[in-house]
């Protein structure tokens, strides 16, 4: 049996739900709101692993009692042990290029658009609901997601992070514009999971970057972002939300790198 | 046709160099002298317009990254397979990957940079090194240089990387006291991963790995040194990083 526990369907939880559409397998969904504080959160038997997970808010998808996590290597496990309709390329140079498209994402797009995110919705979301901040962080175990939660908390994002983090992501649409000026999808002649990372990202930049991503500056992105609307898979998959505006779901998100 | 542009067997060129020694791989080596910024060279920017090391060019294709260079390398030659074909152990295998390339190898970076990249540079001639700073095409890796030739790393920054590869240093110590490898019951790219961040450590003032503090780290290190493949691997070192790999051969086994 598989679960997933996830948010709502953007960034590192649409990445899993799309993937799992894709390769259409069936699925417990568990959903849980990383900023709902109300009660305990029920989480699954984890291993050191999915106990250490940088990406704690992100999905964990459960297999035969396994707890699997980091939203990329959920994609790549799913095709490792579900080999039909592959998400990867498949030849080797095609499988890199996904491999370095995720550790591009991972490494520089997700903490820019999760720190954008984070101030333009959780921060004011956080502040109406007059939350005692000391006991939010006494959940937090990891020092590194307590700093990160502070940071929202207490909306201390410096404009050197907001400009950092925007830097981040205009040069995420940059490399995407450039490699579509190539082919129709990011790592292959095919949709590929590069491209479902990618998209898990980008398809709240239009409402969070609008700077960046619209029909001038970045036209080849904005096409690419509605061929991946289009499929029945990904409608599936942000279909899902419960709050009608997934692409407002932000919790903090991996720390920016402290080392080039 | 393959050749691989690297810099010692440590790090980021080293885990190329050990995954090619192990899988059995001829490859046509060029030595990059991170100490003469060669990597920031005109001709070598030509290969790898990021200016860092390693770069892999396999039939005219250039790779960078290494560890996605490693998975590469094992998927497109023959030889021992180098990654678990268990799902739930090759994830693990990613996972700590992850962990070493993101969380673990940055702080450890920093606390090397900070004793021993920016001293050896260092007294060169002011104006020289600044041209060098300029013309390094990342900006993070600016960022990175410039504090280690000045001297300006902070002590909070130093202090939290001292944290995190403690950390790290005793939860490798968790998994290798549950599994024989870092991903499960087999040897793989993490092992090659780690060993590449890990080997020096015990000769560290930081002492996050020793006989005493991670007893199963020490046993792992042992086997990975015994390994014909690490043994060439760092034969090819021209730095102090060949004599460190002398120095891990079990107590029982050390000459009197
Ligand atoms: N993520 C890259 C990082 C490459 C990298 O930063 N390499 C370092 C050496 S370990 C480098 O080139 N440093 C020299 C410089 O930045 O000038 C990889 O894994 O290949």
């Amino acid at each position: 049996m598989l679960e997933l526990y996830h948010w709502e369907p953007n960034t590192f939880s649409l990445k899993t739900l799309i993937a799992l559409k894709e390769k259409g397998l069936a699925f417990e969904s568990r959903y849980l709101d990383p900023t709902d504080f109300s009660g305990e959160a029920r989480l699954p038997a984890l291993n050191l692993e999915a106990e250490n997970n940088p990406e704690t808010e992100g999905p964990i998808l459960v297999h035969e009692g396994q707890a699997i996590t980091e939203s990329f290597f959920i994609l790549e496990y799913l095709d490792d042990a579900f080999p039909d309709a592959p998400l990867r390329p498949g030849d080797p140079e095609g499988d890199w290029k996904v491999r370095v498209w995720a550790r591009f994402l991972g490494e520089r797009t997700a903490p820019g658009v999760a720190t954008l995110g984070c101030k333009a919705y959780l921060v004011p979301a956080l502040r109406e609901r007059r939350l005692n901040d000391a006991s939010v962080l006494d959940r937090f175990k990891n020092p590194e997601r307590r700093v990160a939660w502070e940071q929202a908390l207490t909306d201390s994002y410096s404009k050197a992070d907001l400009a950092e983090s925007r830097r981040k992501v205009a040069l995420t649409v940059e490399k995407i514009e450039e490699a579509l000026a190539q082919s129709d999808w990011l790592a292959a002649e095919r949709y590929t999971m590069a491209d479902i990372a990618a998209f898990a990202f980008v398809n709240c930049l239009p409402k969070l970057a609008p700077e960046v991503c619209n029909e001038d500056a970045a036209p080849r992105t904005m096409a690419w972002l509605e061929r991946i609307r289009a499929r029945p898979a990904v409608r599936e998959a942000l279909a899902m939300s419960r709050t009608g505006r997934p692409d407002e779901a932000f919790a903090p998100g991996p720390e920016h790198a402290r080392w080039g | 046709m393959l050749t691989l542009y690297h810099w010692e067997p440590n790090a980021n060129s080293g885990k190329p160099i050990l995954t090619l020694e192990e899988k059995g791989v001829e490859f046509e080596s060029r030595y990059i002298d991170l100490l003469n910024f060669d990597q920031h060279s005109p001709d070598y920017l030509k290969i790898n317009p990021n200016g860092t090391i390693p770069a892999m060019v396999h039939d005219g294709r250039m790779l960078y990254e290494s560890t996605a260079m490693m998975e590469y390398v094992d998927e497109a030659f023959d030889g021992p397979p180098l990654r678990p074909t268990d799902p739930v152990e090759r994830w693990r295998m990613r996972w700590w990957m992850k962990f070493l390339d993101q969380f673990y190898s940055p702080s450890a970076s920093m606390i090397g940079w900070n004793a021993f990249i920016g001293p050896s540079v260092r007294d060169r001639d002011p104006e020289e090194l600044k041209r060098k700073i300029d013309a390094i095409p990342l900006p993070e890796r600016r960022v990175v240089w410039t504090k280690a030739i000045y001297g300006t790393f902070s002590e909070a920054e130093l202090a939290e990387s001292a944290r995190r590869v403690r950390y790290g240093a005793k939860l490798m110590e968790e998994q290798l006291t549950r599994h024989a490898w870092l991903a499960g019951e087999t040897f793989s790219l993490a092992d090659i991963n780690a060993m590449n961040l890990v080997y020096f450590m015990p000769a560290n003032p930081l002492g996050a790995v020793s006989a005493e503090k991670t007893p199963r780290t020490m046993e792992w290190l042992y086997k990975m040194a015994e390994r014909p493949a690490t043994r060439r691997a760092w034969a090819r070192g021209k730095t102090m990083t060949t004599e460190r790999l002398k120095h891990l051969v079990r107590p029982s086994q050390q000459s009197a």
